[in-house]
């Protein structure tokens, strides 16, 4: 392996490093609103957020992006191939965080809830500032998973066509004939993505964890 | 005569934390003693080194007049016995638990009959019908065919006791046999464990149940911070005036045990 | 949507079907098997062998499923191991099955209550009988869930197959919509098919925890 081709797979490392981080976050706040969907008091948001998190974690995220990729044409959005992939990425993991974060709302324990009724807290006021910050600390190391198997899941962006790290290896290794090679340098790479947001996590779960 | 447990010197740390010092202890067959003392003081690490479920770092274990897990050596220093010896000496002790150990994918009959097949090596009718027998000594064979996530917390108990008995073991230890169960259903496990002693089973019984140790025990042991504090017979050691360290201790239990402890000989 | 089309290429995407089931529930089998396995050497084999397989499996789950199959079939040939598709696609959903269920059976051992052990132990039970008799029913009650997740998600890499032509499901569908140029249709359909599979697949596994309730610790 020398020292160009190495920078090439960098290349599509940060690629995959940026799309991966920026579907984590949006992908965080849909997942947000559709939690809050899940939770409503009426049927009918209730019913969409079930279905939208059963679609999204049943059918897989390659049939997803096939399906975005011809589908958005029709609908007239022309979106550049690696927006088109960011939002597949966001779509599908909003789903998942969507559940993670009911899972931990679900767990708030009712001691907590029920001292701030006693204490004369409002639903609303109980919501944001007892429920939702306890949630989301519950959450947080779910989001990190979540990083890790977005991280893991945008090599599939490969196939409709953006430049990510699989998709440079695939091409360097059709040229270089050394699949082996290659690819486990990728998958290197992939593996010290993973450790740095581990390690992010590690570190973020210390600096929010001094309000336990 | 032998004693049915032999004690001597017994010490055991968790790193820095020493949890038993200098333990004598002798328990003779027949005999029913209860271990009391304070959350901390190592009656429960005493009794799991009596069935070598914690191994201890000093000092000689003898079941039977027979040395557990660890032995002089020749050379004068302690050496560990081999397995089979280990588990052969562990054979005379039978051993119940706070949180019962019931393995829940057996039923209660299933639960009783499991040693009796795979160690007796006896075929499944034989070891059932034996297994029924113990059922019926802690009165639960209606309900041999329940699973345990269908039995009250005293009927699980029950079971469990009838487990230990069930491979005929010539001493009982029981560790807080009923500090997990609702009040109401201590009675019922507390009246088997009285029939036991009535029936001449040697017993070491580390409980909180004051008042039933003062009933049942011939000897009591009170340990405080990983020695024995007090020691003798329900008489001695309840005898008012209460040693003063004894007094600290059952004040915390003036509720229901201790207001029984009327030891006026 | 094009009925007709459906009508005729049924036999097709049956096969295509069959094929998804094909690498799905033999690499399932053998990634419980494998998982068992690397579980137990890892409890059992000493420090040695427990942080080779930390290393092994840690990389097969730090790393794109992807990846890994490009390694298999395109890298196999360079060792010797000259692998048609579909094998190499059950290779592939082995592997990486075996990783996740040696995290899931080595959960399910740390989940067991001590105490049960300990009791298997007072009342004589050897440490193979305690293995076979207490610990492996009770951490397969524990694990269900997590085995069923993990049997989803297995299916749902399998259409990851088609990429090196194996012809399951994505692949037979795929390849009918482009010869009709129906690519957005073969896209619903294939998605509708995969939904369905997974929500029968999450039913029965709720279903069958369901009836195993009394087995467990109350």
């Amino acid at each position: 392996m020398n020292w160009p081709t190495f920078n090439l797979l960098l290349e599509g490392a940060v690629v995959t490093a940026g799309l991966s981080a920026v579907s984590v976050l949006c992908g965080l706040v849909l997942g947000i609103a559709i939690c809050g969907a899940s939770l409503a008091r009426t049927r009918g948001p209730r019913l969409f957020a079930s279905a939208y998190v059963s679609f999204f974690r049943g059918v897989p995220l390659l049939v997803q992006l096939l399906l975005l990729y011809h589908v958005l044409p029709r609908l007239g959005l022309d979106l550049p191939g690696i927006a088109a992939a960011a939002v597949g990425l966001t779509l599908c993991t909003a789903a998942y965080q969507a559940e993670n974060l009911r899972g931990g709302f679900l767990n708030v324990p009712a001691g907590l809830i029920e001292a701030g009724r006693m204490v004369g807290m409002t639903a609303r006021q109980i919501m944001v500032r007892i429920r939702a910050p306890i949630a989301l600390r519950l959450t947080l190391p779910s989001v990190i998973n979540e990083a890790i198997l977005i991280l893991k899941a945008s090599s599939l962006v490969s196939v409709v066509g953006v430049a990510d790290l699989t998709r440079t290896a695939q091409n360097i290794a059709s040229s270089n004939f050394r699949p082996i090679e290659t690819f486990a340098t990728a998958g290197a790479l992939y593996l010290v993505l993973n450790l740095a947001v581990t390690g992010g996590g590690d570190v973020l779960g210390r600096v929010l964890g001094r309000g336990r | 005569m032998t004693p049915a447990i032999r004690v001597e010197g017994l010490a055991k740390s968790y790193g820095d934390h020493r949890v038993l010092d200098g333990i004598d202890l002798r328990v003779q067959p027949g005999e029913v003693t209860c271990l009391i003392g304070p959350s901390g003081s190592g009656k429960s690490t005493l009794l799991r080194c009596l069935a070598f479920l914690e191994q201890h770092d000093e000092g000689l274990i003898e079941i039977g007049g027979q040395p557990l897990g660890f032995a002089p050596g020749p050379d004068g220093r302690r050496m560990r016995l081999p397995e089979a010896e280990i588990v052969r000496v562990r054979r005379g002790i039978g051993m119940v638990f706070q949180q019962f150990n019931l393995w829940p994918h057996r039923t209660a009959l299933g639960n009783v009959a499991e040693a009796l097949r795979f160690v007796l090596r006896m075929p499944r009718a034989a070891a059932e019908k034996q297994a029924m027998s113990y059922l019926d000594r802690v009165g639960l064979t209606d309900r041999a065919g329940h699973y345990p996530s269908e039995l009250s917390g005293g009927q699980q108990q029950r079971v469990a006791i009838a487990r230990a008995l069930a491979m005929q073991p010539a001493i009982m230890l029981f560790d807080e046999p009923t500090s997990s169960l609702d009040p109401e259903l201590t009675g019922e496990v507390l009246d088997v464990i009285r029939r036991l002693a009535a029936d001449g089973m040697t017993m070491v019984i580390v409980t909180h149940e004051i008042g039933f140790a003062a009933q049942v025990a011939e000897h009591i042991v009170f340990l405080e911070s990983g020695r024995i504090a007090l020691e003798g017979t329900a008489t001695e050691v309840f005898r008012r005036p209460w040693n003063p360290r004894l007094a600290r201790f059952l004040e915390t239990y003036l509720d229901r045990g201790a207001s029984m402890l009327i030891v006026e000989e | 949507m094009n009925f007709g089309l459906i009508r005729e290429s049924l036999p097709e995407i049956l096969q295509g079907l069959a094929f998804t089931m094909l690498m799905w529930l033999p690499g399932a089998v053998l990634a419980v098997a494998g998982g068992l396995a690397a579980a137990i050497l890892r409890h059992y084999g000493g420090k040695v062998i427990d942080r080779i397989l930390q290393w092994l499996l840690g990389i097969i789950r730090g790393t794109p499923f992807l990846v890994q199959i490009f390694l298999l079939y395109y890298g196999g040939p360079f060792i010797g191991l000259d692998l048609e598709a579909p094998t190499a696609g059950l290779i592939g959903i082995s592997l990486y099955g075996t990783a996740y269920f040696a995290e899931i059976i080595r959960g399910g051992f740390a989940a067991v209550p001590r105490g049960h052990v300990e009791a298997a132990s007072c009342v004589g039970l050897s440490r193979f009988q305690t293995l076979r008799r207490v610990l492996l029913p009770e951490v397969a009650l524990l694990i269900l869930p997590a085995s069923v997740n993990m049997l989803i998600v297995l299916m749902k890499e399998t259409a990851i197959l088609s990429i090196i032509t194996v012809p399951e499901l994505t692949a037979t569908i795929t390849g009918i919509a482009s010869l009709h140029f129906a690519y957005a249709e073969g896209a619903f359909m294939l998605a509708l098919c995969y939904w369905v599979l997974t929500e029968l697949t999450g039913r029965a596994g709720r279903l069958l925890e369901l009836r195993l309730q009394r087995f467990r610790l109350a």
